[in-house]
């Protein structure tokens, strides 16, 4: 990956509120379907699994086909009770394990 | 420009090679098999119902390449009761399978959004499955505009 | 290819320039009344210029470009006489109608009933779905397929005969087939009729990088601000704060550059510049020139546009640029203008996509294409253009493209940057 996850989530919140959270990882999403210039088959590769976890219990996760866009886009919500660290982690076709980690605070 | 009804247009049967075509031309393409059976894996084979899915996604795209696809399901986010698996397939792509989400209680609304490959105009059926196994489908067309200049 | 020597008539000031102004320099902004930015001379871009992978490799010299404009075949001096009736067959016509390899289709420009499904026709020609009933004779429609400027001198049509398009038989069988439409079109869906499609508006945040992937550019050009080339200095060595001194620059670009005798774009005084202080090999298009050329529009964000075509010399490549808009390329035989001009193409629609006119095509240059996958300057889609109505393109630092820049420019003076934009 060409550089660091983007997040976009509140720094804090209120107890019980419902928070938005954007992610994005710079990544082709070989889709395995294209040709390069002499002909040859261009391998797959692409981000095919992301989760997301709240203070370790799961949040969100998602499989993702070759039919999601380059630069994977992930939104979605967290009911936050408490403070604590959001962990998501992308898992490439090749094994690549990227992870990044964000804290909110809640009052 | 006149405007002639669909109904007129299969009627005068004129250039009927040519007419043949558009007769259904503004139905929903058919489902093709792949797309059917990754759906039926997700059900079980179970039918799903219409209604409290909200898909937001373009009509028109002027590409394919990156068409931005909300998806709201309109059901309690409850310990007991909670949307728990979205399931995004495309009926004219080379491969049905967009995406699967797996939500939790935690998340507190149905809601995900990502931005999505479509090969041509076809449909993009969204299917959501219950902690408690209810199942709920919606489709939407999205026209991917055809290119002027060409190769 | 001869790079990295410093232009000569100014070669003496400019070495007075790099020994002794340097320090003072450091504290000042860049300012036209200040010594002239030294600048390398020699070519900008690769040579040979090489079409880049994956556009489209036909080769079309037998045609027009920006920088030649007299090898295209003349147009005809009257129709061209039938001997023989005409033996097309509808069915092949209509299959031809809609073959999108030869530049585009006729449904790019024209309704036409239910050819190829009346899916997303374009408006930029007369609706033909009912030419059978015009009453013409074969050898009138094969004329105004061959060359409609037989008929009508500022024609935008393609010559598809004449230019080698379509042969006698295919233009033939298109007629049979125009011969053959009768009837209104019937659209499967209201967006797929021209006169009702909603023209694309633009609204997504550019500057958001959860939206607009080409800004990938800002931070490599912030690293490279500080990078130090081969001769051991930095842009940041002279140019401190930068976000304050390049607060206004780019809106004044391209300029007319005396000591080059043509006009200047960013990209290429990112090369010029950077190669002759820092020593840095930053060809237009390499990814370091772009993100170079991003960063000093980014920093004028918001300011307005406003080139300056005062001196007789840029007012001299102003003309020469509004003439090249004018000016017909390739075997398809467009000019800007007939795409771009709201008296001819412009505010239509060429098959699905919409034509903009040319006030609103340079503010958010360069641009993150959504269809491309990848961030374009303004010479890239020059270069685009060119290949996508069957023309040699120019290397991107060609002098007419620079002419053309320029005047592109003036038109769009007054318009605040937003760069890097986000298009299809």
């Amino acid at each position: 990956m060409a550089d660091k996850p983007r997040l976009k989530l509140p720094k804090e919140a209120k107890k019980g509120d419902i928070i938005e959270i954007k992610t994005l990882v710079q990544h082709p999403m070989e889709t395995g379907l294209r040709k390069d210039a002499s002909g040859n088959a261009i391998p797959r590769k692409i981000i095919n699994k992301f989760s997301a976890t709240f203070n370790g219990a799961p949040l969100f996760s998602a499989e993702l086909e070759p039919a999601v866009a380059a630069n994977p886009y992930l939104q979605f919500t967290a009911k936050v009770d408490q403070g604590g660290t959001f962990r998501f982690t992308w898992v490439d076709d090749d094994g690549t394990v990227t992870t990044a980690e964000e804290t909110i605070a809640v009052t | 420009m006149s405007r002639i009804s669909r109904r007129d247009a299969v009627l005068m049967g004129a250039s009927v090679t040519l007419y043949l075509s558009v007769a259904d031309g503004g139905a929903a393409l058919a489902t093709p098999p792949e797309a059917e059976a990754e759906i039926a894996k997700f059900t079980g084979g179970k039918p799903a119902q219409d209604g409290k899915i909200a898909i937001d996604l373009p009509e028109i795209a002027e590409n394919g390449n990156t068409i931005p696809l909300a998806i709201t399901v309109n059901l309690p986010m409850s310990a007991d009761s909670y949307v728990s698996d979205i399931l995004v397939v495309a009926d004219g792509n080379p491969n049905p399978g967009i995406a699967k989400f797996h939500l939790t209680p935690l998340s507190g609304r149905a809601e995900v959004g990502t931005r999505i490959r479509l090969a041509a105009t076809e449909n993009v059926i969204v299917v959501a499955k219950t902690s408690d196994g209810k199942l709920y489908s919606d489709r939407k067309q999205v026209k991917v505009t055809i290119g002027g200049c060409g190769g | 290819m001869q790079r990295g020597l410093f232009v000569g008539p100014a070669a003496i000031a400019l070495l007075a320039f790099t020994t002794l102004a340097l320090p003072r320099l450091a504290a000042t902004a860049p300012d036209p009344g200040a010594a002239p930015a030294p600048l390398a001379t020699g070519d900008a871009s690769a040579r040979p210029w090489k079409r880049y992978t994956g556009w489209p490799t036909r080769d079309s010299a037998r045609f027009n470009t920006l920088a030649n404009p007299n090898v295209s075949p003349p147009a005809p001096k009257e129709p061209r006489k039938l001997t023989k009736p005409l033996a097309g067959d509808p069915a092949i016509g209509a299959k031809l109608v809609a073959d999108r390899t030869r530049g585009g289709s006729c449904l790019a420009c024209h309704v036409m009933g239910q050819a190829g499904n009346a899916d997303m026709p374009g408006n930029v020609g007369p609706d033909l779905s009912e030419i059978g009933n015009a009453g013409l004779d074969d050898e009138t429609l094969f004329n105004f397929v061959n060359d409609a400027r037989v008929y009508n001198a500022e024609s935008v049509m393609p010559p598809w005969g004449t230019n080698g398009l379509f042969n006698d038989a295919e233009i033939g069988h298109i007629v049979a087939f125009l011969k053959t439409l009768k009837s209104p079109a019937v659209f499967p869906t209201s967006l797929d009729d021209p006169s009702k499609r909603p023209p694309p508006v633009e609204t997504r945040d550019n500057l958001d990088d959860m939206v607009n992937p080409g800004l990938w550019t800002i931070e490599k050009a912030q690293q490279l601000w500080s990078a130090r080339g081969p001769n051991g200095s930095s842009c940041a060595g002279c140019h401190g704060q930068a976000a304050e001194r390049f607060k206004t620059w780019a809106v004044g670009m391209p300029k007319w550059e005396p000591r080059l005798d043509k006009v200047l774009g960013i990209e290429e005084f990112v090369y010029r510049h950077a190669k002759a202080t820092t020593g840095f090999d930053w060809l237009m298009q390499s990814d370091e020139n772009t993100a170079m050329a991003v960063y000093l529009r980014f920093l004028a964000n918001g300011q307005e546009m406003h080139v300056d075509v005062t001196s007789p010399e840029a007012k001299e490549a102003y003309e020469r640029g509004r003439a090249l808009t004018a000016t017909k390329v390739g075997q398809l035989n467009f000019s800007c203008l007939d795409c771009h001009d709201p008296k001819r193409g412009g505010l239509k629609w060429i098959r699905g996509q919409w034509l903009g006119e040319q006030r609103g095509q340079l503010d958010h240059f360069p641009t993150w294409r959504t269809s491309q996958q990848a961030i374009w300057d303004i010479r890239k889609r020059f270069e685009w253009c060119n290949v996508a109505v069957w023309a040699n393109e120019l290397p991107p630092d060609a002098k007419e493209y620079g002419d053309l820049e320029l005047y592109l420019a003036s038109v769009n003076a007054g318009l605040k940057l937003n760069v890097p934009g986000i298009r299809h």
